[in-house]
């Protein structure tokens, strides 16, 4: 496989504001790549340097093996793009806009265009400045869709659009991931990017703090075991096995809730020695790691602690 | 921070630049007349043909005490009344449409405040931001009176002042009700507008067509004119001004009561036979618009309405001049031959040839100065698509920068070119319709040269929109035209150096009307316009485009 974005090293600060710093990934041809970060963590940054809409202070960022600054219209061409808050001619319709995006594109197959606005039941007659959040951003996903891009670079694409519209999008995703092309995909869904996507990267205050496949950030060794036992039983014991994290005692050492990073063996076997009633693990969901990334008063000892 | 306390503080806060920028200009509007009596009656003879010559544009304002200088302050800015209108016609039509356009509202009406309460509170700072004004213009009049010998006191300029402020507030208030009609704020202003129009004609009627006078109370101008505070021995009538304020309570007062009542970003549910006919939806596209094929032709499609106006402007200005000066070539031959001063300031911008051609040729300097007035509104447009994250999209297509740059102002180009030609035509027309004695070639200069003037512009503000945002661009190219036009027109009368004089474009246009075009001058406007335009594109090839 090869890589269709390639970042390195990109830098861009804004004044006192921050940007994003040293921020480096790939993605590779055929995946979808999520790409998960708080608000103002430097998402929209990165996607807009790859755009070629902001240049950044360092760093370089290709794209199918072009420049993202240099080569910026030969890019746009394989590129299909929705920003994350769209603006377009108020005074325009819907119709209009699609049909001036496609000019401006050139060869849009217009059979295709008419079936995306169908999937999507769009009303085409109406002023961009009349239309519902939901229907403003349809019109934003067809236009990044209707030239069948090799690369859907999607900033928050689902923002406002109500389940039913939110399922055809992720149809869709599916068909473009089916055909070989590639989708970057920004999202705070969490569930959803863990649904689509099959690589995340996950960016905190301007840094990319982990990438990796789906199943292996889901399989990070840190999770939560219930441990309920007949009788009380000594936390210390727990507290220095392989794996554990964090150990929380209560009921009188009757139950005990562990924190877990790596393999459970030596707490089963040490937990094998008192009379269990019951023993439950939670899997931790992406929503879980996500949230922990960003849990504000761990923040740093986290970064230290995950990246690979 | 004490001006967020409240809506009224904060919808004040929000008009404080337009109450210093608005009230300090429409307060030079009015003082500018002042300056140019003392030249127009310099000898009895003067001071009657004066006299005269206002007589034959009362159409435009009572003709009262003309040879004082309130008196013709008060007549000279009769029909200015459209110009002060602006302001309250865009602020209220925006007041609350435009925040319902913007999804702002919404959140405005989630707090614990009826929503009565906060329709009140943006209009009564609509009311407090005319008086201010309207103390300005007072205070403006008052010291212009006093620099160039005016016999009215600082109480009559106040009351000057509040009379404006009161029709003002009427014709806000009417845009306020009309936009509780409108589903956007431009029809809401465009509809206002052409109300004011008719309200003008109403009032101007009466002093054109004997036994008219019954139709001109039905407009509001006509009791704005009833006072004249500038002119002590007419003084003002305090019925007319009560009847404006009470005009002006009733039309914001029923505006905020329908507000009230109807949807959020609806309007008030029309009567059937009046609402516009639904159209059904439609997943139909418009593949033969011409104006969506390229960023040219869009760029083309988004100038044309605005071009459209202001054409119809500048052609009704020329034509309007030429048939002035024909119609009053005598009147005008007598006038200016007694005011040895203001013939001066004439020549100043018209050159020096026979008076009615010079009358004429200053009055076309106006052409160039309306059509780069245009240009700065479309200017300002373009600094807006970007600050406002618009160009976004475009960009992320297949479009080199310079492509979507250079696109927008060649649609802005072929706007100036097709002003100025239409110009041309129809002063050409009226000129040979009046039997007007002019050179066609010099006409034709003195209109097709208003292009490299008009470009000038245009990329001036495509230079500096690379580094300003909408409002310093726009505030940066309107200073450049007033002070352009303060050296051209007074420059000469001050003796300021030929150096400074060079600075202003006008100084290039010359006066073609008489000498035709200079080439030189041409070919260097055109220089300095390409220069600030490559900048003008580099520096957008290169710069961060705003989300």
């Amino acid at each position: 496989m090869t890589a269709v974005i390639e970042a390195q090293g990109l830098t861009k600060s804004y004044g006192s504001k921050r940007g994003i710093t040293d921020v480096s990934f790939s993605v590779e041809e055929g995946e979808v790549f999520g790409f998960l970060g708080p608000n103002g963590s430097g998402k929209t940054t990165t996607i807009r340097v790859l755009m070629a809409l902001i240049r950044a202070n360092s760093g370089t960022a290709r794209i199918a093996g072009l420049d993202c600054w240099q080569q910026s219209v030969e890019i746009k061409k394989l590129v299909g793009y929705v920003p994350g808050e769209p603006a377009l001619d108020p005074n325009l319709t819907g119709g209009q806009i699609l049909e001036f995006f496609a000019h401006l594109r050139g060869g849009v197959d217009q059979a295709y265009l008419k079936q995306l606005i169908e999937r999507f039941d769009l009303d085409t007659s109406r002023k961009f400045r009349q239309y519902s959040t939901g229907n403003k951003r349809k019109v934003v996903l067809i236009q990044a869709f209707m030239h069948r891009p090799r690369l859907l670079i999607l900033d928050e694409p689902t923002s406002g659009l109500d389940p039913l519209n939110q399922r055809e999008f992720d149809s869709m995703v599916k068909e473009v991931r089916d055909e070989g092309r590639t989708v970057f995909l920004s999202s705070h869904i969490l569930s959803e990017v863990e649904k689509t996507c099959t690589r995340v990267g996950i960016i905190r205050a301007g840094s990319i703090v982990r990438t990796g496949g789906v199943a292996e950030v889901t399989a990070i060794k840190r999770y939560e075991m219930t441990i309920t036992f007949a009788t009380g039983v000594p936390v210390d014991v727990f507290k220095t096995l392989e794996g554990v994290v964090a150990v929380e005692a209560s009921d009188q050492g009757h139950t005990l809730r562990l924190e877990m990073q790596g393999p459970a063996d030596a707490v089963v076997k040490a937990a094998a020695r008192y009379p269990v009633i019951s023993l439950t693990s939670h899997e931790p969901s992406l929503e879980d790691i996500f949230l922990r990334y960003y849990a504000a008063d761990a923040a740093p000892k986290e970064a230290e602690h995950v990246v690979a | 921070m004490w001006s967020l306390r409240s809506v009224y503080l904060k919808t004040l806060r929000d008009y404080r630049v337009a109450i210093l920028g608005w009230g300090i200009g429409m307060g030079l509007v009015v003082v500018s007349p002042m300056a140019s009596v003392a030249a127009l009656v310099t000898t009895p003879q003067a001071r009657e043909q004066l006299i005269s010559l206002a007589a034959s544009f009362a159409w435009n304002a009572d003709v009262v005490a003309v040879d004082t200088i309130g008196g013709y302050a008060t007549w000279k800015i009769g029909i200015f009344i459209f110009l002060i209108a602006v302001w309250p016609l865009l602020a209220a039509s925006r007041m609350l449409r435009g925040e319902e356009d913007r999804g702002s509202l919404d959140v405005l009406l989630s707090v614990p405040r009826p929503r009565v309460r906060v329709a009140l509170e943006k209009l009564a700072a609509m009311w407090t931001a005319l008086l201010a004004m309207g103390v300005i213009i007072g205070l403006l009049a008052f010291a212009g009176g006093q620099k160039f010998g005016g016999d009215f006191s600082l109480g009559d300029a106040l009351l000057f002042g509040l009379n404006l402020a009161l029709v003002c507030a009427v014709i806000g208030g009417l845009a306020l009700l009309i936009s509780q009609f409108t589903q956007e704020q431009g029809p809401a202003a465009g509809l206002t507008a052409g109300v004011l129009l008719v309200f003008v004609i109403m009032d101007m009627i009466h002093r054109v067509i004997p036994n008219t006078e019954w139709i001109s109370r039905f407009s509001p101008i006509y009791y704005y004119n009833l006072s004249k505070p500038l002119v002590p021995s007419y003084g003002i009538n305090p019925g007319a001004m009560l009847l404006l304020l009470a005009l002006g309570l009733i039309l914001g007062g029923t505006a905020v009561w329908l507000f009230a009542r109807r949807d959020v970003g609806g309007t008030v549910p029309l009567p059937r036979w009046l609402r516009p006919p639904q159209r059904p939806a439609s997943r139909a596209l418009p593949i033969g618009d011409w104006s969506l094929r390229s960023v040219y032709a869009r760029s083309l499609g988004m100038v044309a309405m605005p071009a459209v106006w202001w054409t119809l402007g500048i052609a009704a200005w020329a034509v309007w001049i030429e048939v002035v000066v024909q119609q009053m070539a005598a009147r005008l031959s007598n006038l200016l031959s007694s005011s040895p001063a203001m013939l001066n300031l004439l020549k100043n911008l018209g050159g020096d040839a026979g008076i009615n051609e010079t009358f004429l040729s200053a009055l076309f300097v106006f052409l160039p100065l309306f059509l780069m007035a245009f240009v700065v509104t479309q200017v300002s447009a373009w600094s807006a698509d970007e600050q406002d994250g618009r160009l976004e999209l475009v960009l992320a297509a297949p479009q080199p920068r310079l492509q979507v740059l250079l696109g927008r102002f060649a649609a802005l180009a072929t706007a100036t070119i097709v002003i100025s030609l239409i110009t041309l035509v129809a002063a050409a027309v009226t000129a040979t319709a009046a039997g007007l004695k002019l050179d066609l070639g010099n006409l034709a200069a003195a209109t097709l040269g208003m292009i490299p003037l008009g470009l000038l512009v245009a990329a001036l503000g495509y230079m500096a929109a690379g580094w300003l945002r909408t409002a310093a661009d726009t505030g940066l190219l309107s200073f450049l035209l007033a002070a352009w036009f303060f050296i051209s027109f007074i420059g000469p009368e001050l003796k300021l150096p030929e150096a400074t004089l060079r600075l202003s474009a006008f100084y290039y246009y010359g006066t073609p009307l008489l000498n035709g075009l200079q080439v030189t001058s041409v070919v260097g406007v055109i220089a300095v316009s390409v220069v600030a335009l490559g900048i003008g594109a580099l520096r957008f090839a290169r710069k961060d485009i705003a989300e």
